[in-house]
């Protein structure tokens, strides 16, 4: 955090072969570090995005033009062999639905090991240390039970722990999570934010959180960006999108969001605040005063 | 309405009338041709139905008399063969005609030999005449006497005439006017062939009758032999030339007068060992292979008359050579079957080295004695007599292997890469003479299966064998060629370069209603006296 | 339905015994040729009769069942590990590799098996024993007959290729064979068992073809493919009803076969 501020730099075009301009020159910019939350409505292309970022596009048949610069490293320069070393390892990413994509084949702990394997050398034990430090990090019950699962014996928000287990498992600098709670119903979803804010503080992991969802990103990130129309049309800091949204697409956005029916508007309370109360945010996350 | 009524009222007539027909179908015979004719023009005949056709509408100079085997005046009156069987004169019957009314003379036999002789025809038959290079000579002295003049003898040359359906040489029809019994009125390429009496053919019978005595013959195409043995139980056919041992069984079960069993054929099956030096066998088998001994021991291991009874239902006789007891001339009555002994068998092997290892036979060196049978996929009575010789050689502690292979490859097997050890197939035999098995016994020949086209001869009895055929092919003095090939089959039952196994027996139906047919064993097995065969009336049995 | 199941697998279960028991049920080698008494009716010495041979039709029925009841599944299970490993490695890497694979079984679709496999046997060399050659019969219908699994299994893996959770597995580093073998093969098990179980009629029928045109297994041994060529003879089966024996049995293994497929597993 100390001497290259700048983690993640792109700037990306990428079509679909049915789909054309899905991004188009897309540029955005993270620090070691922050959370950033990336916010646009269902069918902007964010989980395109996240795939990009990892490569995986070119087997959903879409084609990216740019450069990602990943730690110094342009992306697009990697061979696939380097591209393999980076994901996980470097790059954690977590899809966007929790229960398929758990190998429905495999037992939890099998998977986690896979996973473990792919950037280790070492035997069961030193394996199996790592699944259940990893479990415990994302408060899933750390019993050899567990990992004897298969993922039809699990909820989905155990899932999604699994998941998010999975992508922190070596400790990447860069996570990528992409609508983690959506699928979640309210007191899971808390959960699940609390969780992120952990791993970040705790590990100083930069996490990409991807949503659709305004509110749930405002008591997590430290700054929004938000994608409209194959761009990223604004991109602040959270208090500041929630204060002076500069673009139409985000005032409509933020004038769109849910109030509490038994609060007076008066009061001053906003969702963004709730949430993060809720969710136990530290301290240094702003707080949204977002009276449009 | 009208319009569709009127192609079901045809059929309905078209039933009607195919009924009546066969009610009234006393005087036309019915059976099958296997296949449809190639050819009717009798010189270029070389398949089963054409030689069907020829044989029931060509008329001939000599006819070879299926039941006596001996030659009898047809056409010519008489014939003289001369000049060591270089010349034959031929004198003819008068006052002949062709079945559309010429008259027939020296000049139609002289056009034919001249056609069959033509090299630009391609004839089969003319082929056998064929001893030497040179023209063939035919002259006639007058009206009916003919001569022919051949560059060298031919040996058997009056049998050859058997064949030779005479043409006219003046007959606006061509080959179609003909001197046989029959001549063909109709035809319909794939379905039928429908032959009528001749109403010119010379022949009558003891009473002073015109012969034959049958209005027309209907002969249909039909594959299918179990359609065929369908029919004919059914009654809608009145022949069948040859039968299975199966299906003879269930037809004298079911019509007992109308199946026929004429003793065997000429027909023959056999087993023989590689003996080809460049084969690519281990040296050891091949040493065993061109052990004489071996090999009549392994003759005299095979029980052939439980082949005969349990392959063949007992319709088949234990064969002692290469010749059927069916020919009865060629047939060398000094030699009998190899007798069925296992113990002498061991014996005669002893001699050679072979020695019993507790079940195991063993040769000197300690190899045991194991080797392959291959046949054709597909025939049954062969799978199961290769099935019960690998059990008679198992008394004897061999082990056989059997092995079925498609007819492509195991012609390759025998004739081209020599990668065998034993095989077991059959010989159709056609020819009664001795010099259609030229090409069987001449060590330089392709068909000498058990080590074809020898430079020279690779042991003095092949060798024997070379001297004694040519011999015979060069005179034409019977006695003579009996005697070299009685030696012949001496030097083959000693020798045993094949195993004659069985003959199996000729099989024939013949309709009950039919009076005066006598099936035999040689081709065409139940009409060969198709001028006498008559529909017998309704329960008496009595001649005409 | 479950019942029938159970009934099928205990019938199934049964014969299994039996043939493999079959020393000391049949009445006698299954070789041996009783001359005197060939093509004889079922009595006590010959509860099945006799072949045209007169060898003991029991015995054979009980050596002939073991050859094809055991072989049968052991081909089945080569043809379906070639399936796998063509139609998995096709449907794995895709694109290419893909078309190159699937054309090369539809080829093999499309080819004149049956010659193909007269002419291997042709150029097989001629002193094998007979179980030999049964094995090796059994191996090449199972080398001939992976293709219709391939096309299943290609298919299979395609759509698991595409899939979420193979897509979270790479992101998490996973790649390569490791990828193919611990997280697509996994989830090919029911589709592979399934093809393994289907697999086992289609090839005891081949066998049973191949002999009936005297191809099969060689003499002596019997298998249901020779056994049923028995059948060929028609006034022998006329005269002694107990030859279609062979053919009931083949029958009713094939349907039980079929009964105890799997279904779960195709449903899930
Ligand atoms: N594999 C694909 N092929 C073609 N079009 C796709 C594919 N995946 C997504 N798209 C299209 O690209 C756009 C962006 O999709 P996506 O990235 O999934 O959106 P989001 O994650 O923001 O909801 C959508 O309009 C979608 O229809
Ligand atoms: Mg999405």
């Amino acid at each position: 955090m100390s001497f290259s501020e700048s983690l993640l730099s792109l700037r990306l075009s990428i079509d679909y072969r049915s789909k054309p301009g899905v991004l188009r020159n897309l540029a955005l910019q993270m620090r070691r570090g922050e959370i950033l939350g990336l916010v646009g409505q269902s069918g902007s292309g964010k989980s395109t995005l996240a795939l990009a970022i990892l490569r995986l596009l070119g087997l959903r048949g879409g084609v990216s033009r740019g450069e990602i610069r990943f730690q110094g490293r342009d992306l697009m320069s990697l061979s696939e062999r380097e591209m393999c070393e980076l994901r996980g390892r470097q790059i954690g990413l977590v899809l966007q639905s929790p229960l398929s994509s758990l190998n429905p084949a495999l037992r939890i702990g099998t998977q986690l090991a896979e996973a473990w394997r792919a950037h280790a050398n070492g035997n069961r034990e030193d394996c199996t240390r790592s699944i259940l430090a990893a479990l415990k990090s994302v408060s899933l019950p750390e019993g050899e039970r567990f990992l004897r699962r298969s993922p039809s014996q699990v909820s989905v928000g155990q899932a999604q722990r699994v998941l998010i287990a999975m992508a922190t498992l070596h400790r990447p600098p860069l996570l990528i999570a992409d609508e983690p709670t959506s699928a979640l119903d309210t007191i899971t979803q808390a959960e699940v934010l609390r969780l992120f804010a952990s791993l970040n503080r705790e590990l100083g992991m930069a996490i990409l959180y991807i949503s659709h969802d305004l509110l749930s990103v405002a008591s997590l990130c430290h700054r929004i960006a938000i994608l409209h129309e194959g761009q990223i049309v604004e991109c602040g800091e959270t208090q500041q999108i929630f204060a002076q949204p500069t673009h139409p697409y985000t005032c409509q956005l933020i004038e769109a969001l849910p109030r509490n029916p038994f609060e007076s508007p008066d009061r001053g309370n906003t969702p963004g605040q709730q949430a993060m109360e809720t969710a136990g945010v530290p301290a240094h996350v702003p707080t949204g005063k977002s009276q449009p | 309405m009208r319009r569709i009524w009127s192609p079901l009222l045809l059929v309905a007539l078209l039933a009607v009338s195919a009924s009546t027909t066969a009610a009234q179908s006393g005087r036309e015979l019915r059976f099958y041709l296997p296949a449809e004719p190639k050819t009717f023009h009798p010189l270029v005949v070389a398949d089963d139905s054409s030689e069907t056709i020829r044989y029931l509408t060509g008329g001939v100079l000599i006819r070879f008399n299926r039941q006596t085997q001996e030659l009898q005046p047809e056409l010519a009156a008489s014939w003289k063969v001369s000049e060591a069987g270089r010349k034959i004169s031929f004198k003819l019957r008068e006052g002949i005609l062709f079945s559309d009314g010429m008259p027939f003379s020296a000049e139609d036999v002289a056009f034919t030999m001249r056609a069959l002789m033509d090299p630009n025809l391609h004839s089969p038959t003319g082929d056998s005449f064929r001893s030497a290079e040179g023209q063939v000579k035919v002259n006639v002295t007058d009206p009916h006497s003919v001569v022919i003049l051949f560059p060298a003898p031919v040996a058997g040359l009056e049998r050859l005439f058997d064949q030779v359906a005479i043409l006219s040489s003046r007959s606006p029809k061509k080959e179609m006017a003909v001197l046989g019994p029959f001549y063909v009125a109709d035809y319909k390429a794939g379905s039928y062939v429908l032959l009528r009496q001749n109403p010119n053919y010379w022949k009558r019978d003891s009473t002073g009758q015109r012969l034959p005595y049958l209005d027309s013959i209907r002969l249909d195409i039909q594959q299918n032999r179990d359609m065929e043995l369908l029919h004919f139980r059914r009654g809608e056919i009145h022949l069948i030339n040859s039968l299975d041992a199966e299906s003879f069984d269930r037809l004298a079960g079911e019509m007992p007068s109308a199946a026929h069993d004429a003793g065997p054929s000429l027909d023959s099956e056999q087993m023989w060992f590689n003996q080809v030096s460049s084969a690519p066998l281990p040296t050891y088998k091949k040493a065993w292979f061109r052990s004489q001994n071996f090999r009549r021991a392994i003759s005299e291991a095979i029980n052939r008359e439980d082949i005969c009874r349990v392959v063949f239902a007992r319709h088949a006789r234990p064969a002692v050579g290469p010749v059927s007891p069916a020919n009865r001339f060629w047939f060398n009555q000094a030699l009998h079957v190899h007798p069925f002994d296992p113990q002498k068998a061991l014996r005669r092997l002893g001699q050679e080295g072979f020695h019993l290892d507790g079940k195991v036979l063993r040769d000197r060196e300690g190899h045991s004695v194991e080797f392959s049978l291959i046949t054709n996929a597909g025939n049954k009575s062969r799978e199961r007599m290769a099935t019960m010789i690998q059990q008679d050689l198992a008394q004897i502690g061999i082990r056989l292997n059997v092995v079925t292979l498609d007819f492509p490859s195991l012609i390759e097997r025998i004739s081209r890469t020599f990668d065998y050890e034993t095989c077991l197939l059959g010989l159709v035999n056609v020819d009664l003479d001795p010099s259609a098995q030229m090409s069987v016994w001449l060590s330089s020949a392709s068909s000498h299966q058990w080590n074809p086209n020898q430079k020279s001869p690779e042991t003095p009895w092949e060798a024997e064998l070379d001297l004694l055929m040519r011999a015979q092919a060069s005179t034409t003095d019977n006695k003579k060629r009996k005697e070299y090939f009685d030696k012949v089959q001496q030097i083959v039952w000693d020798q045993v370069p094949f195993i004659y196994l069985i003959h199996k027996n000729a099989l024939s139906a013949v309709s009950p209603s039919l009076a005066n047919a006598t099936p035999g064993v040689l081709r065409p097995q139940t009409y060969w006296n198709v001028e006498k065969i008559y529909f017998a009336p309704e329960k008496s049995g009595g001649r005409r | 339905m479950k019942t029938l199941r159970l009934l099928a697998w205990g019938f199934l279960l049964s014969i299994f015994v039996a043939t493999l028991l079959a020393e000391f049920v049949a009445p006698a080698p299954y070789a041996e040729q009783f001359r005197e008494s060939p093509n004889a009716l079922p009595s006590w010495q010959h509860p099945l009769g006799t072949d045209e041979l007169g060898r003991d039709a029991l015995s054979r029925l009980l050596y002939g069942s073991r050859v094809s009841l055991l072989l049968a599944p052991a081909a089945a299970l080569l043809a379906t590990l070639i399936a796998a490993l063509v139609g998995g490695v096709a449907g794995y890497l895709g694109g290419w590799w893909e078309r190159v694979a699937m054309g090369a079984t539809d080829l093999s679709l499309s080819l004149p098996w049956l010659f193909l496999l007269l002419t291997v046997r042709a150029m097989l060399p001629l002193n094998e024993p007979p179980m030999t050659s049964v094995v090796i019969t059994f191996a090449l219908l199972g080398l001939l007959g992976w293709s219709p699994s391939a096309r299943v299994v290609c298919a299979g893996t395609r759509t698991l290729r595409n899939s979420e959770f193979v897509l979270q597995a790479r992101a998490c580093g996973c790649r390569g064979w490791r990828l193919l073998l611990r997280q697509v093969l996994p989830n090919l098990k029911p589709v592979l068992y399934a093809q393994f179980w289907v697999s086992i009629p289609i090839f005891i029928l081949s066998e049973a073809n191949l002999g009936i045109l005297g191809l099969g297994v060689a003499e002596p041994l019997p298998s249901w493919g020779n056994l049923l060529r028995g059948l060929e003879n028609y006034s022998a089966v006329l005269n002694n009803p107990w030859r279609v024996a062979p053919l009931g049995l083949l029958i009713i293994v094939v349907s039980c076969f079929q009964l105890i497929l799997p279904l779960e597993d195709f449903r899930s």
